[in-house]
């Protein structure tokens, strides 16, 4: 029947009990018959982020390199597994498996994520029908434990977990008796919780965005530096992942972290000495600098497919020269970044940085320094809505393309800065001018990024000036991109103008009027 | 939700046989399947192990699906649910008859378990009575198993003609051949002459085996205990047919 399989019931085993005397106790009520055995070593595979944790979802990577992937309530239900094929068994990106159900699944969850064994240990499944004289089964039972790979005799948990078959309640409800009785307790956590909780691993669900909670009150020097220590942890929980390459998101949030650290530090800079500004700014400017080349590279490898997809299909083979080329250097630029994230010098610059604001920036008071948070933060956002509404209402179709580009970086500043303070305005109307915001920004990306791109491809196109003739059908691909991308480039432009119309309205005004004001309801 | 009934005027055709393997192969196809026992002899139930119901409920069968429901029994098979039979079955009739609504009760109580289920099947007793008439309203197919013998064949047309005189619609019926021999003259030559009689045959049939009588020995559908024989997987390639049918429908 389609509903009845919801109906499991997990129990945790008392260490004093062993497996002997739970069979034996099993025995004198049914016959016990023993269907599979399996053991073998397994891991836990997650992303950084915990993306799987977060959709309730756990994947195993077994023996034989296969993965399953369960929902929670089917932990270990080998009927109800997605098991994907692991061939080459080194694949970690979503489209890295070749199962295409597979790779619609992760893709979604995993985006641009790596997977990677959070625990390794043996892990035994033993599936037990209980059944009647005549041999019809009445229960399912499945004994799991798991232990450690220096440790394959002592379990560190053993879970039972008992299946009724339809029309057999009164011999389920007689099993669970039996469990109660033998100790056998029931997980008060969920599924996956109870496991990893006692595989002793805590989730690190992680964003790069921060979370601040400022109260209204705190004094702003206070609260800037507050921010730019979180952003400065966020940075810092990115440097293992770039030092081992695992993803290309660990340089990305690297950098955002980095960039608003920036932000923070020249939007707000009246709560610092004027002279210590551009010392900071520099400094925190350099982190960033040195890893714009392979960010470059990253995003420029990571659209591949797009770029293909662009041109005939005759021709997209004619690109690959150019990708392995990139791969190449990007190859070189990772382990050079690599280097120098695990260097002597890069730690101690990021130390002395951490260690200004970790409690608070200590110099002599400012005009802002001492006013309270939520003045700051009005005046801030107001100011920065202003710059953007007016540079918005100049914008017609002869406009250089620089002007949007420069609105697009006060929008980002905009951006950061609702990131900084939304806790100090109420919730509701923020998510109102977040959304606005947030289809302003995405359009004004493509946009940017169309232009990026175009003369990432130009300055290529540069450099084979010297090479053989040979390859003109990449040359010709390579003007067949371009040309494209300058096509979606203008029709983009258009649609920036008028998502700016929009965002510079007199009604958006008004919400800007309305959200950023000191409210009673905050906090 | 579709529901196949195996059914013939007929006893000792393979019409239990054709039950079981087709619901096994049913639930090893994904399918949630129901099979339920009509015959008070209760073979498919002996086969799955399970014990007949208790003898004096039968007013549930034909009025309430939660009494129903708490009849049902799973099978040893994910996916696989058994209604025994029960032997009060064998009143079926005398209770219909005093019913309104006589001969569309079992349609009504099936379709009442639409969610619970991909795929019914009837395994149904020998005879034709009003309990069959319930059968032919409810089913989406009549699988008929015919031995391919003279007198089976008449049977088989007498089946044809009930439907003809009654108003049921032909076109469900779908005979297959069943415990044919292929060494034996006789059932070569029926298979030929009613293949071209009545194109509405099956093209898979299933042939006479030891293995397949020998579920009573073993008790778990022939396609469990005896999968590799090609004769036994005939009921998979049975069952892929009806299942290309019934999706056209």
């Amino acid at each position: 029947m389609k509903t009845s399989i919801i109906n499991d019931t997990r129990y945790l085993l008392p260490d004093n009990l062993t497996k002997k005397h739970f069979l034996d106790s099993l025995k004198t009520c049914f016959t016990v018959k023993q269907v599979t055995n399996t053991s073998e070593s397994f891991s836990i595979l997650e992303n950084f982020e915990w993306s799987l944790y977060s959709k309730k979802m756990m994947a195993i990577r077994h023996e034989n390199q296969t993965i399953s992937l369960w929902n929670e309530l089917n932990l270990f239900d080998d009927e109800t597994a997605l098991v994907i094929d692991n061939i080459n068994a080194r694949a970690k990106f979503w489209w890295d498996f070749p199962d295409s159900d597979a790779q619609q699944t992760l893709k979604p969850i995993l985006k641009l994520r790596a997977l990677y064994p959070v625990y390794q240990g043996i892990l035994k499944i033993e599936q037990l029908n209980l059944q009647n004289d005549e041999g019809k089964i009445l229960i399912f039972c499945q004994f799991i434990s798991i232990c450690e790979p220096e440790r394959p005799r002592s379990p560190i948990m053993r879970q039972v977990k008992i299946s009724p078959v339809t029309g057999y309640s009164k011999e389920h409800k007689q099993a669970v008796k039996l469990l109660r009785e033998l100790g056998g307790f029931k997980p008060s956590l969920p599924p996956m919780d109870s496991l990893l909780g006692a595989l002793g691993i805590s989730p690190a669900p992680y964003t790069v965005k921060p979370e601040l909670n400022l109260p209204a009150a705190m004094p702003a020097r206070t609260a800037v530096s507050s921010i730019i220590s979180t952003m400065i942890e966020k940075q810092r929980l990115n440097e293992q992942g770039i030092i081992n390459d695992i993803d290309t998101e660990f340089l990305h949030h690297f950098r955002v972290s980095i960039r608003m650290v920036r932000a923070a530090i020249a939007q707000l800079k009246e709560v610092f000495p004027q002279h210590d500004v551009p010392v900071l700014k520099q400094r925190f400017g350099d982190l960033a600098r040195e890893t714009n080349y392979l960010r470059d590279i990253d995003v420029f490898i990571l659209d591949k497919e797009r770029y293909m997809n662009f041109l005939p299909e005759s021709m997209r083979n004619d690109l690959l020269p150019m990708f392995n080329d990139f791969e190449k250097k990007r190859q070189t630029e990772a382990k050079r970044i690599s280097r120098w994230i695990a260097s002597r010098a890069y730690r101690k610059e990021i130390d002395d940085l951490q260690s200004l604001f970790i409690n608070g920036y200590s110099a002599v008071e400012t005009e802002w320094s001492e006013q309270a948070t939520i003045e700051l933060a009005i005046n801030k956002i107001q100011k920065t809505y202003k710059k953007i509404y007016k540079a918005a209402q100049k914008i017609n179709n002869t406009t250089p393309d620089e002007n949007i580009h420069s609105i697009r970086i006060s929008c980002k500043k905009l951006r950061y800065l609702l990131y900084f303070f939304a806790s100090e305005f109420n919730m509701k109307k923020i998510k109102r001018v977040g959304k606005h915001l947030k289809s302003l920004q995405d359009t004004l990306g493509i946009f940017n990024d169309l232009t990026v791109q175009g003369d990432f491809l130009k300055n290529y196109l540069y450099q084979l000036e010297h090479k053989p003739k040979k390859d003109i059908m990449l040359i010709a691909s390579l003007g067949g991109l371009i040309s494209t991308l300058y096509t979606m480039q203008l029709q983009e432009r258009y649609r920036c103008i008028q998502e700016l119309a929009i965002f510079s309205n007199e009604s958006n005004q008004q919400l800007f009027r309305e959200t950023f004001i000191v409210s009673p309801e905050a906090g | 939700m579709k529901i196949i009934a195996s059914y013939s005027i007929k006893g000792g055709v393979g019409k239990t046989a054709a039950s079981v393997n087709l619901a096994y192969a049913s639930a090893k196809a994904g399918n949630e399947t129901l099979l339920i026992d009509l015959d008070p002899q209760g073979a498919s139930s002996f086969y799955f192990r399970i014990s007949a119901g208790k003898k004096d409920k039968r007013g549930y069968f034909f009025t309430q699906k939660n009494r129903l429901l708490k009849q049902i029994r799973g099978s040893n098979y994910k996916g696989l649910d058994i209604l025994p039979a029960n032997l009060s079955f064998r009143n079926f009739d005398i209770m219909l008859n005093s019913m309104s609504k006589s001969k569309k009760r079992l349609k009504q109580i099936l379709s009442s378990l639409e969610k619970e289920y991909d795929l019914i099947i009837l395994d149904c007793p020998p005879s034709i009575n009003l309990l069959s008439e319930n059968v032919f309203n409810a089913a989406d197919m009549i699988l008929v198993p015919v031995i391919p013998t003279t007198l089976s064949e008449r049977t088989y047309e007498q089946l044809l003609k009930f439907f003809q005189n009654n108003g049921y619609k032909k076109k469900i019926i779908r005979p297959f051949f069943s415990m044919a021999q292929s060494k034996n003259k006789l059932h070569r030559q029926t298979i030929a002459n009613m293949e071209n009689r009545h194109p509405e045959f099956l093209k898979s049939i299933i042939s006479f085996l030891i293995e397949i009588e020998r579920m009573g020995v073993h008790r778990k559908p022939a396609l469990v205990y005896a999968s590799k024989k090609s004769h036994v997987q005939s009921y998979r390639t049975l069952f892929n047919e009806i299942v290309k049918i019934l999706d056209k429908k």
